[in-house]
């Protein structure tokens, strides 16, 4: 008993600390003590807490808390049960405190546990590392050696020495190479114990330190120290490989060189495992372990002076023709002599802040996840790839905004912070405080003198990601490039908003995704450049006379070069159309073996370390399809500005004048429905300024373009897919027609007219064309509600009779006032067993065609009474009616509205839906999917995209909706969707961070007004809980799509039969897996629009009489383009019943099969004849799928209700011959084919 | 036993089998496939439904024009007489199975919604004239049931009716719209007029078994909308949790008045604090069952 109460109150008394540091946190904030200050405080309050804890170790609750927990605490002395409830209530209570939730806690305690390096695969890799170490100590010392020398030395051997370019020459090389016996010890992860399991292994990193002795003072300039470390490797390589064989490890262990971090400065030797032959591999074999290990050669600390290393001085010394040019600065030169010499320090300074700080380690291995996830590293980024930020510049920015780090040096993080607190508090730094413009961070990492002074925020930026250590002078960011920084602010941001969210559970989105896996989905737009080589190609000749020596020492490889001329001419080309680019040199290799001096072996060339570059692109999706680049004013004195743009656009460049007088340099662009403005862009300054055969490959891009169907409107082919104006020209018909309807008197007056069709949603699969009426989605829907009254029919049929009544009223006033406008009435089948629907259909003069339906304050209730009145059995089918009535009459007037409001804040939304689409009705399921359904599927990826970005562009858009589909486990899964428009500035939400417990100002309130609030989406939740609960496997109901239009969540996806749903997964799950491992291609992307008729258990091929495509309104792609063809209509028929002639007769044949037989078949077809009909738009398909219940015989009942043949007196089976015999039948001469199994 | 050995099903009903016409599309097959309607002699107290024979497995599209063809060849056949009022309740297409109009009020049906009279899906009633007639066709249906074993090229040949490519564009016709005034001017007379039928039978007073009269306010047009509750029926709320609403008295009183009320209420959060904490740890351990956990999936 005693000893628990310790440790009870030891625990409590640390619970304390934290808290108090937390006070003062958000105290110092506002105040700015210092930290000495501070100290001292949190000293006091420990001591005062713990000496209350002596009388009563419940402390740390107000007195009625107290009270409580006695109360609840009573019963302990007589059972263990209560002991442990208010343990249990005391980490609730401080997780709620110091988490953000307490599942969220829960979730990360587990993720840490999951991660956790496995002990035995530790002790198994330290067993070596000890004889490693042995062995290391036996390498003979050397003597001096010219290079010469040296050279002869290695002449013979396998060892060959990894001098870096230029390889020095014996001639001008009046030093000496030296190996004398290394200071080891370990660095990194695995020596702060803040390691994780990878799948792929993870490097210890071995530090080596050359003794002082063997440089001198200068030895910083010219390569001399890197020579002499090269040198130095060499000599341990060749000596460590002699004794491998000595100790029989030479069977198991392979040693290759390598470029540490990437950075080509900076050789290593590499020590790993290959897999064990036999079974008793040797006790130092530790390949399961998945380790290797690295050894890096350290410089002494102090070997230089760090001051002539700062990140603006010139280190290395070339010839130039005239003293006045000052040599350019070589900051990445600097960084890598001075990071050598610096190992060994960082590793105390985290060490030591690891001791103070109790949750480093957890918020260091957060992080980790983190940056890994989206595809951060410790590697140079200068040379492409996102990199320059990880682990270690992660922990090394806690440690010091654990000292300080605010403006006034103020601290941003105190020691006692959960892992949480911590993680979060560094994301918020990320996120809010530029590094690289506005200003960057200094401080100190020397450890002795701590108390010096803190880290501070200082307002100077260098344009280059700058975290300065003062005492050493290193700037931790060197190997980070502004775009790579840009990106990592941007997910900090991103992340900090998740971490913000306290609706929904984020925690996958932030640790569990991996972002970095597939580019495509990334990025929005990729492009593969080819750069020529060969010998005597363009490119290195004129890359070689700009790559002169100047830029040599400051970029030190070409392909730094390349990459940072590359990012540049996108970054000014693109402007504002573009968010991020981020290049990758692919096949860029980093690993080499030790026989070899550098990666490449073909001497002599220029040749680059890699295949080809990929330029990604993430797309402002507001500028990206603007038609000028706008340059400088024009002036009369040309100013630099407008020479550098006129230079740079060369004949693209010319004066234009705008509206407002102005006259600039600018660069006008054109459209087009193929490919989007910034590929012609791209093309053409990357084959300006990189090379003239640069080839740049968009093919992707365009050919999932060419997938949306190509309207048959003028200058088609010249309009982007985000222009809407096809849409905007329905619209302002229907403005028109909605004045003159408003206009007609009538019985009762007319309170509203409102649109619902898919086109007033911008989100119909093909574009509004006049007269195009063989389209579906022709007529569009429009709900017409009068002034309300008690007249109205207590009985549907009489009702539908009743408003059929005052539509015929507004047709016959059209008829006689607007002699222009044709109307016509037709039966409404979409509420299934009410078929006295009458809806009028009006043709506008424009050539549009709209649907009226009347809706009624009596409609809703006469549905529901129907329900009440039903016999049992009857109830669902009723139920499905009362949904399918909502879904059209009401909940419609919701969707269309909000959807329409929203879309505006999503550029791509439209297309890409409309693709969506498209691939839906490639695959048949679009007759079994409503167009809501598939338009909130797929918003998915703009309202909710954490932990991607919002995409911007069509291809994006579209994989981010598979990739949803092929994810969601719908079965335990609802999608619950918060349609609003996207948060323009983050500003507003980061208000509400830890600690500051700031006031909301109205914007936000208002906004988050609009927003979800967390009753209403417990609520939503708990509507899917409740229904699982009598649904457990989604046999009913698959898809649980809800928002605030519909909450219940069952409005759009009710209906749809098991086998389509799990069909539209598995298709997404295999288009996903195709791509992701084929990657994105012509035959990948044509796949992913084949359908698979395969799997159905019967297939029926079908063609019309007539070709519906030119009626439907789309242009085939073969066609001239700018020819509108002429078997389009361009005028409605006198009689109207001829209207009919050109309408699907297909979908009639497929409506009344599924009728028949749906209770043993599903049969599916398409929907839009005109786009996936062929080439004519005549051709169709049904497949069916027997359901599994009828694969079997069955006993011979009367309700069986579907086509049987008896087996035996007792028993029958499906017959389906008959099945085929009667679809033969009823289609007639439509059917051409059959396929059956 | 091959099937066509199978005449007569344990249950009583007879095989009827017909040959079916070829098609080019179709794939052909080694045997000729046949269509099995199955029929048994109907028994029921309902006047209306007496000498009807209970078909199952109507081949597509049949009505009563087929079934008479039909019974006229097997008359023919076993020279026997037989004559076929109408074919009842055959609704293909299941688009009568439910009657909107009868369940939202009784003023346009004449019998009671309950009392209804409907047979499966797939399956119908054959009414003859005549008990004669019927036990005529029943007879020479046992013989043609036979016929499969024996004899199965003497077996019928169905003749489906076939739509045309017309039949289906002809749904999106437009309605004549003087047969759509005609037929709204004709429903909505008789309407009225048992509208006005129901508010006098309402307003002429209904007094109940305990006798009180209820008393009917002169809006009222019909029962339905006291008879019949439809609340709690909407679907999109079936799976809400629904709570009580508050009373008056609840909002009235004070809830922080006594010390007890105080400390109800703090133990009240505790508890709740406890059991949502509870509540997350057995969903981690459901999450980590499932893997959730595994940042490298």
């Amino acid at each position: 008993m005693a000893t628990t109460a310790k440790r009870r109150a030891s625990e409590t008394s640390d619970q304390n600390i934290a808290k108090a540091h937390k006070k003062c946190s958000t105290h110092e904030k506002t105040t700015d003590s210092g930290p000495e200050e501070h100290d001292n405080k949190s000293e006091e309050a420990k001591e005062s807490v713990v000496s209350e804890q002596e009388n009563d170790h419940e402390s740390g609750m107000a007195p009625d808390d107290k009270e409580i927990a006695a109360n609840k605490a009573a019963p302990r002395r007589n059972g263990r049960a209560t002991a442990t409830e208010s343990h249990d209530i005391h980490i609730a209570r401080e997780t709620a405190e110091l988490f953000k939730s307490n599942i969220f806690k829960l979730q990360i305690d587990e993720l840490l546990e999951q991660v956790k390096l496995k002990e035995k695969h530790v002790l198994k890799v330290e067993k070596f590392l000890h004889k490693l170490y042995d062995i290391l100590q036996d390498i003979p010392d050397w003597e001096d050696k010219t290079l010469a020398e040296v050279d002869s030395f290695f002449k013979n051997k396998i060892v060959s020495v990894p001098f870096v370019d230029p390889k020095p020459v014996p001639q001008t090389t009046n030093y000496k190479f030296n190996y004398k016996k290394p200071d080891i010890s370990l660095i990194g992860s695995f020596a702060l114990k803040a390691g994780i399991y990878q799948p792929n292994g993870s490097s210890i990193d071995t530090l080596l330190t050359m003794p002082k002795e063997l440089f001198e003072k200068k030895d910083f300039l010219n390569f001399r120290c890197l020579h002499k470390r090269s040198v130095y490797l060499a000599y341990l390589t060749h000596h460590l490989s002699i004794a491998l064989k000595k100790h029989k490890l030479d069977s198991f262990l392979q040693l290759e060189y390598s470029y540490f971090d990437n950075d080509p400065l900076l050789p290593i030797l590499k020590i790993f495992c290959s897999k064990p032959t036999n079974d008793s591999p040797s006790e130092y074999n530790f390949y399961k372990t998945r380790f290797s290990i690295n050894l890096v050669i350290g410089f002494p600390y102090n070997a230089f002076e760090p001051k002539k290393l700062l990140p603006n001085r010139n280190c290395i010394r070339i010839a130039q023709e005239s003293k006045e040019v000052s040599l350019p600065a070589t900051p990445l030169y600097n960084f890598s002599v001075l990071s050598s010499a610096t190992h060994e320090n960082y590793l105390k300074y985290l060490y030591k802040t690891k001791k103070q700080t109790e949750s480093f380690i957890e918020a260091t291995v957060l992080g980790r996840l983190w940056l890994q996830q989206r595809g951060f590293s410790s590697n140079m980024s200068h040379s492409g790839s996102l990199g320059g930020f990880g682990t270690f510049e992660f922990t090394v920015l806690m440690a010091a905004l654990l000292n300080g780090g605010g403006v006034n040096s103020n601290k941003i993080l105190l020691h006692g912070f959960s892992s949480y607190q911590l993680f979060k508090g560094v994301i918020k730094y990320l996120a809010t405080m530029d590094l690289c413009h506005d200003g960057h961070l200094q401080f100190h990492s020397d450890v002795e003198s701590s108390t010096s002074s803190a880290s501070k925020y200082i307002n100077e930026g260098f344009l280059t990601p700058t975290l300065f250590d003062k005492s050493t002078k290193v700037n931790i960011l060197t190997k980070m490039t502004v775009s790579s920084y840009q990106i990592l602010k941007e997910y900090a941001a991103e992340t900090l908003r998740m971490l913000n969210n306290v609706v929904q559970d984020q925690f996958s989105n932030i640790f569990l995704t991996n972002v970095s896996r597939f580019d495509n989905l990334r990025y929005d737009l990729c492009y593969d450049v080819q750069l020529p080589l060969g010998k005597y190609n363009n490119l290195e000749t004129s890359l070689a006379s700009t790559f002169g020596s100047m830029e040599r020492v400051k970029f030190i490889t070409l392909e730094n070069f390349l990459a940072h001329k590359i990012t540049n001419v996108v970054r000014y080309a693109l402007g504002d159309r573009i968010k991020f680019v981020q290049i990758e040199m692919v096949g860029k290799k980093s690993d080499f073996p030790i026989t070899k001096r550098k990666v490449y072996s073909n001497t002599g060339g220029n040749h680059f370390n890699f295949d080809f570059v990929r330029l990604k692109v993430l797309v402002n999706p507001t500028e990206c399809e603007k038609l000028v680049t706008k340059g400088p004013a024009h002036s009369e004195t040309i100013s630099t500005e407008a020479a550098v743009f006129k230079s740079f656009w060369g004949i693209k460049s010319s004066l234009r004048r705008f509206k407002d007088g102005s006259i600039t340099h600018c660069c006008v662009w054109s459209t087009s429905s193929s490919e989007p403005i910034i590929s012609s862009i791209v093309d053409f300054v990357l084959q300006k300024h990189i090379s003239k055969k640069a080839l740049v490959s968009d093919k992707i891009t365009k050919q999932f373009h060419d997938f949306l169907p190509l309207p048959n409107l003028p200058s088609s082919s010249k309009t982007s897919v985000l222009n809407l104006s096809s849409f905007f020209n329905l619209k302002k018909s229907f403005d028109d027609l909605y004045k003159i309807v408003f206009q007609i008197k009538l019985p009762l007056s007319v309170k509203s007219i409102l649109p619902v069709g898919s086109a007033f949603r911008y989100t119909s699969l093909c574009q509004p064309v006049p007269f195009a009426y063989s389209d579906p989605d022709f007529f569009q829907d429009v709900i017409l509600e009068f002034e309300t009254s008690p007249k109205w029919p207590d009985e549907i049929t009489s009702l539908e009779k009743a408003k059929t009544a005052f539509l015929l009223k507004i047709q016959e006033d059209l008829r006689t006032n607007r002699p222009n406008y044709k109307s016509f009435f037709t039966r409404d089948e979409s509420i299934p067993y009410n078929l006295e629907i009458v809806t009028l259909n009006i043709l506008t003069p424009e050539g549009y065609g709209f649907k009226f339906r009347v809706l009624t304050e009596r409609d809703e209730i006469l549905y529901l009474r129907a329900i009440a009145n039903a016999r049992n059995e009857l109830k669902p089918e009723l139920e499905n009616t009362f949904l399918k009535f909502t879904g059209k009459y009401l909940a419609s007037i919701r969707h269309t509205r909000n959807l329409e409001n929203i879309s505006h804040s999503y550029q791509f939304y439209s297309p890409v839906t409309r693709l969506f689409k498209r691939w839906l009705d490639t695959h048949l399921l679009l007759g079994h999917i409503t167009d809501e359904l598939a338009e909130l599927i797929s918003i998915k990826p703009f309202v909710d995209p954490a932990p991607y970005f919002i995409p911007g562009s069509v291809e994006n858009g579209f994989l981010k909706v598979l990739k949803f589909i092929s994810q969601w486990n719908w079965k335990d899964d609802p999608l619950i969707l918060d349609l609003v428009k996207p948060e323009d500035d983050i500003e507003n939400t980061l208000e509400t961070s830890i600690g500051a417990g700031s006031e909301l100002d109205s914007k936000t309130m208002k906004r988050l007004s609009e927003r979800l609030t967390l009753s209403q989406y417990k609520g939503i939740q708990m509507n899917f809980t409740n229904l699982r609960n009598s649904d457990p496997n989604g046999t009913h109901l698959q898809f649980f799509v809800a928002s605030k239009n519909d909450p219940s969540g069952i409005l759009y996806s009710s209906g749809i039969p098991l086998p389509i749903a799990t069909r539209l997964t598995a298709l997404a799950k295999v288009a996903v897996n195709l791509l992701q491992t084929h990657g994105l291609n012509q035959q990948t992307i044509d796949l992913l629009f084949t359908p698979g008729l395969k799997d159905y258990d019967f297939v029926i091929d079908l063609r019309t009489p007539v070709g519906l495509k030119p009626s439907c309104g789309i242009l085939s792609a073969t066609e001239f383009k700018n020819i509108t063809n002429d078997q389009a209509p361009s005028q409605f028929p006198e009689d109207l019943n001829a209207l009919s002639e050109k309408m699907d007769p297909t979908y009639q044949l497929v409506k009344y099969l599924n009728l028949k037989f749906k209770n043993s078949l599903i049969l599916s077809s398409r929907k839009y004849i005109g786009v996936n009909g062929g080439e004519k738009g005549d051709r169709n398909v049904i497949t069916g799928l027997i359901k599994p219940l009828f694969k079997e015989t069955h006993k011979f009942r009367v309700n069986l209700d579907c086509n049987i043949k008896p087996v035996d007196d007792e028993n029958v089976v499906l017959n389906k011959e008959a099945i085929f015999h009667e679809i033969a039948a009823f289609g007639n001469d439509m059917v051409i084919k059959f396929d059956t199994d | 036993m091959g099937i066509e050995d199978i005449s007569t099903m344990k249950n009583g009903f007879i095989v009827v089998p017909f040959r079916l016409p070829d098609y080019k599309a179709l794939p052909k097959t080694d045997e000729a496939p046949l269509h099995y309607m199955f029929a048994k002699r109907h028994q029921s107290a309902n006047a209306s439904e007496c000498d009807c024979l209970f078909l199952i497995n109507l081949p597509l599209l049949s009505n009563i024009e087929h079934m008479k063809k039909f019974v006229g060849q097997l008359c023919g056949k076993y020279d026997t007489v037989s004559h076929v009022e109408e074919l009842l309740y055959n609704d293909e297409f299941g688009l009568h199975e439910v009657d909107l109009s009868a369940l939202t009020s009784d003023l346009m049906s004449s019998t009671d919604v309950n009392e209804k009279r409907y047979t499966p899906r797939n399956t119908a009633l054959l009414k003859f004239v005549d008990t004669a007639s019927i036990t005529n066709c029943w007879n020479a249906l046992r013989k043609y049931s036979s016929l499969h074993a024996k004899h199965p090229e003497q077996l019928f040949e169905w003749t489906y009716t076939t739509p045309s490519f017309t039949t289906f564009i002809n749904f999106y016709k437009p309605l004549d719209i003087d047969y759509l005034k005609e037929d709204i001017h004709t429903h909505m007379a008789i309407f009225e007029q048992r509208e006005v039928q129901a508010r006098e039978d309402i307003q002429s007073s209904i007094v109940d078994e305990d006798g009180f009269t209820l008393v009917v306010g002169k809006n009222t047009k019909s029962l339905n909308s006291i008879r019949k509750k439809i609340l709690n029926k909407n679907p999109l709320s079936k799976h809400e949790n629904r709570s009580k609403p508050i009373s008056n008295i609840d909002k009235k009183a004070k809830k922080d008045f006594y010390r007890f009320q105080v400390r109800e209420r703090k133990k009240l959060e505790i508890n709740q604090l406890l059991s949502k904490f509870k509540e997350d740890q057995e969903r981690i351990k459901v999450m980590k069952a499932k893997r959730k956990f595994n940042p490298y999936t």
